[in-house]
């Protein structure tokens, strides 16, 4: 048990950043949740209070809309978080063996982690481009499409799209974290593992995927997360279009605020959105802590 | 871990350039395209190696205040990563620490305040930056950074103190040193690659910015970011391809360094508390 003494010292170290994180973290959850009660219109700012209603909670939940952008929002959960496991745990595989040169793999590997996300987002537009694209090129050079294909102006390419982006600029972080997983996991474990005759297969299922359980948790709920926030890309490329496809709720929110300027619906729609992803996480949370016991 | 041929060894060195060659096939595709002249970006097949570059594009930028954007980055990224750290040194090391009541709930609060989308974060900041005329500042991204920073950099502080063990702190104690007195002296001396980590993912999420900027700073060009000034590029129609790439090329060129030489230091401080070693 803590002194009395040591208890106030602990206070007193936590207060300062306790304060500001509440600040400047409670302040704006607060805020928001006022906003989303209130019909107000962004050039409305700063002048008088309206009455709190949930007119814009009922005006979203009446809306096909929105029901269709959380949809769009899950799918893209879904294909972002499948893709960047499966490339992050491929790569993460490959440069945790020894080889000549697996420094420089492994500084390559994560590249895309470092690329800011607006400059992925034109350097992907220009390689996704209708006409001069080098994946156009690619892709009929290969004989997989007959014509270059018009990425952003149909819903599913533009999707797809979207969600390839999206995918290179998270599987690194899943990487990241598996490798330091995997060199984590004792040596003793593999040899022990093929003392008892298991082969590469029967040990990366009985051995590594076990081991990596607690940090693949972990890592697949910040993904999670990252693809409820991610903003820049697909408001660059697509805006949302095209019809929708692209629209997430993260999109939704930007642009009902600040395009439609209805300050008070998107502050609701970012709640509702903050309360799904708060939801999703508890639930993976309990199962990553119940996995570490 | 396992013994290979030779012909296994070339096979799975092959598979790994391959690989990697495609991974950063866009990076590479960036500075291709950004020492391009025009007519080359309009020709099938591209072209692949930049046999004859033409570096007209970088000298095009000079016209354009990309520099003055590039400084605003810088002042807006060191600011906040500074702040944040300091705040996140304390908050940190008092969440390993401590298990008083409280300690628990912040933790919790911390994690929750991560989940927080930033195009929610800008509505209730916009209002407020309003009133308070800070809009069109560089200050109001330096607080706005600094609000989805600091829950990032206490959570990878708290992680790198956990693994610190308790009695270094003990040690110091007992040796007169106050409770501020091991943190500053003690703590923070052996904990200089976790807080080096810290500042630099913040330097870098406040690079990475786009919506506060967007939101806070568009009217006023002076306060451009980087990320901000080459997004409105591709706005433009005028602005061949060759130019956004080279843009780009100079607004990443700054974090790819330094995650490339830092990369060891970043991947402790990302992957600590996710893993126990």
């Amino acid at each position: 048990m803590l002194e009395h003494r040591e208890e106030i010292t602990a206070y007193a170290l936590l207060a300062p950043a306790l304060l500001i994180s509440f600040a400047i973290i409670a302040y704006p959850v607060i805020s928001a949740v006022d906003l989303s009660l209130q019909e107000l219109r962004l050039t409305q700012v700063g002048r008088a209070r309206r009455v709190w209603t949930p007119a814009n909670y009922a005006r979203l939940f009446a809306d096909p809309e929105f029901w269709r952008a959380g949809w769009t929002t899950l799918r893209l959960v879904a294909v972002v978080v499948s893709g960047s496991l499966a490339v992050g745990l491929g790569t993460a595989l490959v440069v945790n063996d020894r080889f000549v040169g697996r420094k420089a793999a492994r500084i390559a590997v994560a590249l895309p982690w470092a690329i800011p996300a607006v400059m992925a987002a034109v350097i992907w537009w220009w390689m996704f481009d209708s006409s001069f694209g080098v994946i156009n090129w690619f892709l009929v050079k290969l004989g997989v499409v007959a014509a270059p294909v018009a990425w952003f102006n149909r819903p599913g390419t533009a999707f797809a799209a979207i969600a390839a982006i999206m995918i290179w600029k998270g599987y690194p972080f899943m990487s990241v974290m598996l490798l330091a997983g995997l060199q984590a996991i004792p040596t003793e474990l593999y040899e022990a593992s093929k003392a008892d005759g298991a082969g590469r297969i029967a040990q990366f299922r009985y051995v590594t995927l076990p081991a990596l359980r607690p940090v693949m948790g972990i890592a697949l709920i910040l993904i999670i997360l990252w693809v409820f926030r991610e903003f820049p890309i697909i408001w660059l490329i697509t805006g949302g279009g095209p019809i929708g496809a692209t629209r997430t709720l993260a999109v939704a929110t930007y642009e009902t605020g600040f395009k439609f300027l209805r300050i008070g619906e998107a502050a609701s729609l970012g709640v509702i959105t903050l309360v799904i992803s708060f939801a999703l996480s508890a639930l993976l949370i309990r199962r990553v802590e119940s996995d570490a016991r | 871990m396992t013994r290979r041929t030779a012909g296994g060894r070339l096979l799975r060195g092959l598979a790994v350039l391959v690989m990697c060659a495609a991974l950063i096939f866009p990076v590479y595709w960036m500075f291709v395209t950004s020492v391009s002249p025009a007519n080359d970006l309009r020709t099938f097949p591209p072209r692949f190696l930049p046999t004859n570059p033409d570096w007209s594009s970088y000298a095009r930028l000079l016209e354009r205040p990309l520099w003055r954007w590039m400084g605003n980055s810088f002042t807006v990224a060191a600011a906040s990563a500074s702040v944040s750290t300091v705040v996140s040194v304390l908050a940190g090391y008092g969440l390993s620490r401590f298990r008083v009541r409280g300690t628990r709930m912040a933790g919790t609060f911390i994690l929750t305040s991560r989940m927080l989308p930033s195009t929610l974060l800008v509505i209730p900041l916009f209002t407020l930056f309003t009133q308070a005329s800070l809009v069109g500042t560089r200050w109001s991204l330096v607080i706005a950074h600094v609000t989805f920073i600091i829950p990032f950099a206490t959570w990878m502080l708290k992680g790198y103190f956990d693994s610190i063990p308790q009695e270094l702190d003990h040690a110091a104690i007992v040796d007169g040193c106050s409770r501020m007195g091991a943190i500053v002296r003690v703590l923070v001396p052996v904990a200089k690659p976790g807080i080096a980590a810290t500042v630099l993912y913040g330097f870098i999420l406040s690079w990475d910015d786009f919506v506060f900027a967007r939101t806070f700073v568009s009217g006023n060009q002076l306060s451009w970011t980087v990320s901000l000034g080459v997004s409105s590029l591709r706005g433009e129609y005028i602005t061949g391809w060759n130019e956004v790439m080279a843009a780009a090329l100079v607004g990443s060129a700054p974090i790819v360094i330094m995650y490339v030489f830092l990369e060891r230091f970043l991947v402790a401080g990302l992957s600590a508390g996710a893993v126990k070693s």
